[in-house]
């Protein structure tokens, strides 16, 4: 079992009409134990812009803490709040920071623009970055999302209907995945 | 000393006549071999392959009715029932006599709940409640287990299908939702 299967994990975003969802599956293991069926995976950094990680529990739990960090200082000294783009940039430049003994952690972000424009990404735990213009998946449950979304998605959807896609696309998926499940978190903006 | 090699000594006769009624007879016992380079990485790696296929749950007892038997349906069964008594055969050759047992990865949890509620005097009821909820409880915390708890009661009529309930339903029958007061609600979708 891999370092990033340790503790089981499932996230996706997907861009709809002027809006976006984020998705993740409660499920905390050690390897094949349940430890936990209600664990925080999605954190808000703002009121547009949130963060999924995927991975080890506790590289998630601390990267949290130090990008929440950086864009609470970021917003004393700019006093706004920080795009998800430059967001995208400062969490690539600190998973690469560690390139050699890196952060065990693939980050989903999920954000509105300016003229709330959806943005979405994902990275590898090193930092490269991938943008998506629909979907984007992470976690132990990833193959699997990725041909859940890949069909169920269409562009240009509407908060109700996209709620309802991305829900029912986590929850098929990480049907098939023993390491995640135990329902799911869901912030739709 | 003089060595006793009676052991080695092969069963075909020196000049074997060909007899088509009986081919087997006079050629030694022989099994057919993969072909393959390197025959003890290949055993290797088929013991490695099989060695993760053991994610499951399964659980037997035996009570004053007979004996239960439960599963969950990611199962492959470790134990062997024998009449009024209960044997534990594994792949290595092991071989146990009991009146309790589990097998699989989900056993530590299953055997925590048998344990705790096992007596010889039960109701096959009582006993299949048991079994169900030590199923349960072991694909609640085990990854590997899960889908539907099936449990079996032996007696000395044959044995005969209790119950096959899925995990997931069992859960909320155990552990029912207080409805609690709602923050924000979904309007319904009008029909476009």
């Amino acid at each position: 079992m891999s370092i990033f299967e340790y503790n089981g994990s499932a996230l996706v975003a997907m861009v709809g009409k002027n809006c976006f969802a984020i998705a993740s599956d409660r499920r905390l293991g050690v390897q094949l134990q349940t430890i936990a069926t209600d664990f925080q995976r999605i954190f808000k950094i703002h009121d547009k812009l949130y963060i999924g990680l995927s991975g080890l529990a506790t590289d998630v739990q601390t990267l949290y803490q130090r990008l929440a960090f950086r864009h609470k200082l970021y917003q004393l000294r700019e006093e706004r709040d920080m795009k998800p783009e430059t967001f995208a940039s400062l969490v690539s430049a600190l998973l690469y920071e560690k390139r050699f003994g890196p952060y065990f952690c693939q980050p989903v972000l999920a954000g509105l623009g300016d003229d709330n424009v959806p943005f979405i990404c994902t990275m590898d735990c090193l930092g490269a970055k991938e943008l998506a213009k629909d979907f984007v998946v992470s976690g132990t449950a990833s193959e699997s999302l990725y041909g859940a979304c890949e069909s169920m998605y269409k562009p240009n959807m509407e908060p109700e209907e996209l709620f309802e896609t991305i829900s029912q696309a986590l929850l098929s998926s990480v049907d098939r995945d023993c390491l995640s499940g135990w329902g799911g978190h869901v912030f739709v903006v | 000393m003089k060595l006793d090699t009676s052991g080695l000594e092969s069963f075909a006769p020196l000049s074997a006549p060909i007899d088509d009624l009986c081919p087997d007879l006079s050629a030694p016992p022989t099994f057919d071999l993969p072909r393959s380079a390197d025959f003890d990485g290949f055993q290797k790696d088929a013991i490695q392959m099989v060695k993760p296929a053991k994610g499951t749950t399964t659980l037997a007892f035996i009570f004053k009715e007979g004996v239960m038997v439960a599963a969950d349906s990611r199962a492959s069964m470790g134990g062997y029932i024998l009449g009024p008594g209960l044997y534990y055969v594994d792949s290595e050759g092991g071989r146990l006599k009991g009146t309790r047992f589990s097998v699989g990865s989900g056993s530590p949890y299953a055997y925590g709940v048998l344990d705790n509620g096992y007596r010889y005097d039960m109701s096959i009821e009582e006993a299949a409640e048991l079994a169900r909820r030590a199923i349960y409880h072991a694909t609640f915390r085990d990854a590997a287990s899960g889908g539907v708890a099936s449990v079996y009661y032996v007696g000395p009529s044959g044995w005969k299908k209790l119950s096959g309930d899925d995990v997931g339903e069992l859960h909320f029958r155990y552990y029912p939702v207080a409805p609690s007061p709602t923050e924000q609600e979904m309007s319904e979708l009008s029909p476009a």
